[in-house]
């Protein structure tokens, strides 16, 4: 789901070697020199610069910039591994403290500092794959790296790292799992606090505390209030919560990087919240979930939950669609719209989720983080 | 006349003085404590998505495009615009309504930083662009009556998420806890966003976001305590000390002290804000630590805040040219290294008046000490 992006991840960060050890990014960096030697790549590129999208140089780093600012992972086929972010010299310690690349160079500007780089390393001319440069970049870095790689082959590798990113190995699945418990833990702790007084701003900070107590880097929350004209999933504000009154709350929580994501209804009852059931999406969803399989196509999958829907006389909003796929991003491949052309794969972990409106009901939305395991769908986020 | 009212009107006088076509405000839902944020800053409105645009024609008329299209509703509720559209194609829509506008001559884009590539070469197929953040630069420069009113309410925020870190700042609290403890306490009292940095221990180099570390005794706990409400940041920096804080600290920090005196001294409207950082860089070398004030120790002596303007700017040291002008707000943090004690943390936001400035929060600038 998107959601409201903060000005800073201001939670836990860490670099925990043992839920995610340097040999864990080394076999990435091997699997993907093979792939660069097979297409005749001298040197990947990947690039991100927004708390959402760090996904790519994180994948290789475990960097992760905690402000909107830029960050490249340059990969030469052989030799050492670079991070170079923007930032200020006297941050480097911390940086280096999260990720296992020792050729770290703070810069102003990463695309300029990387073609420096590049240019000291003989690599322009030469071969360059680059992931996230023109989908990511501020127009006029991408215009000077563009100008300054003239003489080289710029070849597109976005497609490379979506699949590899799109299947976990079992420690990303446990760190899914781990933000997943923690999704679950704030949704239990707002069902166990009693409010004298309740505001979604309330909501939001006890929801938020649990979070990072439990180590969470980031957390997002939206709330949906189907008593509301036009009711849609927002982000929380300062307004009263009242009694009996359904809300549907979205928690996303990041832990070490990876993102788990959870929709789910309460009712706020008295003086404090219960889970609830009064979902009419709640029959459709549990279906959807039973129907993800290996080896599915992913538009079959969404053609005949569209019907099913329909069968049910249930209007799906097509702006929230049926979720993507879940890791260092909160959304990322892949994509469960008309677009994709793939299949479920096992390994795969989905942010799957549902919106209708209903004449009588109103809005309702619902989601969960599922892991495709071997033996079928694992809800991850379910309390 | 609304606050929008007054907006566009300012807008297309501008607009016309350029002799543009119309006007592009850009945001791709990012939010940079050190930047300011034109889009939020015009529509009043706070995106979600990727990509989002208030386009302005020099006749008058006015849309705000945004994504995701859920997100429509609340714009409806927030902004000022009545002319909102959800768009899952982005380009494609925007180009729809420059044409529909007659935006295909000149057109000023404020916040074309944060275009990337494609969306701004296809943007100078459709028009010729030109840069223009200095239209909203200039509608933004002095901050109106009720945006002061959100400042002072947020102030309030960062005096109460002050408390909180003080009172949880305690030995065997995690890093992570102490700095949620903060957050639950500002978002308790109507924070809509936070911008929060520490660092903990018998010497520390900098701030940086929590860690696991367990506070201990003998640390000097830092802290960047930043609440928002309605885009307006406001900062508090303090320093305390778990256990009884030796001489030595207690000299030093008093230099900190005399140094933030010594600057808002020069503050007032009209004079120049590098007289901010000269103040501070003063009483810091007569001290003997003139080498640390500068980098790679110390970066700048302040900055400004705002939404629509962060004037006089992201940095405040000694070669910063602006003058600082009435209804600024500025932090002026002489935060610290020194080789004996570590980085230590000392800061205000102020409001810039004609004849001086006006302390925003009201906790006290000390060291502070935490013996239990």
């Amino acid at each position: 789901m998107e959601t409201m992006r903060p000005t800073l991840k201001r939670g836990r960060d860490v670099w925990d070697r043992i839920n995610m050890p340097k040999t864990e990014f080394l076999e990435r960096v091997g699997k993907i020199r093979a792939r660069m030697g097979e297409q005749g790549m001298n040197v990947l590129l990947l690039h991100a610069n927004s708390t959402d999208e760090y996904g790519d140089p994180c994948y290789i780093s475990n960097y992760v910039m905690k402000m909107p600012q830029g960050a490249m992972v340059v990969i030469p086929l052989a030799g050492e591994v670079a991070l170079i972010c923007e930032g200020f010299a006297r941050d480097l310690p911390g940086v280096k403290g999260i990720t296992w690349v020792e050729n770290v160079i703070s810069c102003d500007n990463v695309s300029a500092r990387s073609i420096a780089f590049l240019k000291e390393n003989g690599l322009i001319p030469s071969t360059i794959g680059i992931s996230g440069l023109e989908q990511s970049m501020p127009h006029d870095q991408y215009r000077f790296f563009l100008d300054s790689t003239g003489s080289c082959n710029v070849i597109r590798a976005n497609r490379m790292i979506r699949e590899m990113r799109m299947i976990k190995s079992q420690r990303e699945v446990d760190q899914v799992r781990r933000s997943a418990r923690i999704v679950t833990r704030a949704f239990e702790k707002i069902c166990q606090t009693t409010f004298s007084q309740i505001s979604e701003k309330n909501i939001e900070a006890v929801m938020g505390r649990e979070a990072y107590f439990e180590g969470a880097e980031d957390v997002r929350i939206l709330i949906a209030r189907p008593g509301e004209a036009n009711s849609a999933l927002r982000p929380l504000e300062g307004l009263p919560v009242s009694a009996h009154e359904p809300v549907m709350l979205c928690l996303a929580v990041e832990f070490e990087r990876y993102w788990a994501q959870g929709i789910k209804t309460f009712l706020f009852e008295k003086d404090t919240f219960v889970e609830s059931d009064r979902n009419f999406l709640r029959p459709l969803f549990n279906r959807i979930i039973e129907s993800l399989a290996a080896g599915r196509e992913i538009s079959r999958f969404r053609g005949e939950t569209l019907a099913q829907a329909g069968s049910l006389q249930i209007d799906v909003l097509p702006e929230y669609g049926l979720g993507q796929g879940i890791g260092l991003s909160l959304q990322e491949a892949p994509f469960l719209d008309e677009s994709e052309t793939g299949r479920f794969q096992e390994g795969m972990c989905l942010a799957l989720q549902i919106a209708a409106r209903h004449e009588e009901a109103g809005f309702a939305v619902m989601g969960e983080t599922v892991y495709l395991s071997g033996n079928g769908p694992e809800v991850l986020t379910r309390v | 006349m609304s606050d929008g009212n007054r907006k566009l009107e300012k807008a297309l006088k501008l607009i016309n003085q350029k002799g543009l076509d119309g006007l592009i405000i850009y945001s791709s839902g990012t939010c940079f404590v050190l930047k300011p944020f034109y889009f939020y800053y015009f529509t009043e409105f706070r995106p979600i998505g990727s990509n989002n645009a208030a386009l302005v024609s020099r006749s008058g008329d006015v849309l705000l495009l945004l994504g995701p299209r859920w997100d429509a509703g609340r714009a409806a509720r927030q902004s000022w615009i009545r002319n909102i559209q959800g768009t899952s194609d982005f380009f494609k829509d925007l180009t729809n309504v420059l044409r529909k506008f007659n935006m295909t001559g000149t057109v000023g884009v404020a916040g074309a930083d944060q275009m990337t590539y494609p969306l701004y070469e296809g943007l100078r197929r459709e028009a010729a662009v030109e840069p223009a953040d200095d239209i909203i630069e200039e509608m933004a420069q002095e901050k109106t009556s009720e945006e002061l009113e959100v400042i002072r309410k947020t102030a309030r925020i960062a005096d109460i998420g002050l408390q909180a870190f003080l009172r949880h700042a305690r030995i065997g609290i995690r890093e992570c806890e102490l700095l949620a403890e903060v957050e639950f306490a500002m978002r308790s009292a109507g924070a809509d966003d936070i911008f929060n940095l520490m660092g903990s221990g018998s010497h520390n180099y900098a701030m940086h976001a929590p860690t696991d570390r367990r506070l201990a005794s003998g640390d000097a706990v830092i802290g960047e305590i930043t609440p928002a409400c309605e885009g307006q940041f406001v900062q508090l920096c303090r320093t305390v000390f778990l256990g009884s804080p030796a001489p030595v600290l207690v000299e030093k920090y008093d230099i900190l002290v005399r140094a933030l005196a010594e600057s808002l001294k020069q503050v007032k409207a009209g004079n120049p804000a590098a007289l901010i950082s000269k103040g501070m860089n003063g009483v810091i070398s007569q001290a003997g630590y003139g080498k640390y004030c500068y980098p790679p120790y110390m970066r700048a002596r302040g900055h400004g805040f705002g939404v629509g303007s962060i004037a006089p700017g992201a940095v405040i040291d000694d070669d910063t040219e602006a003058v600082l002008k009435k209804n600024q707000v500025v932090i002026a943090h002489p935060n610290q290294y020194f080789p004996e004690t570590g980085y230590l943390a000392c800061g205000e936001t102020i409001l810039i008046t004609e004849a001086g400035f006006e302390r925003l929060s009201q906790t006290e600038t000390r060291l502070y000490s935490n013996e239990g």
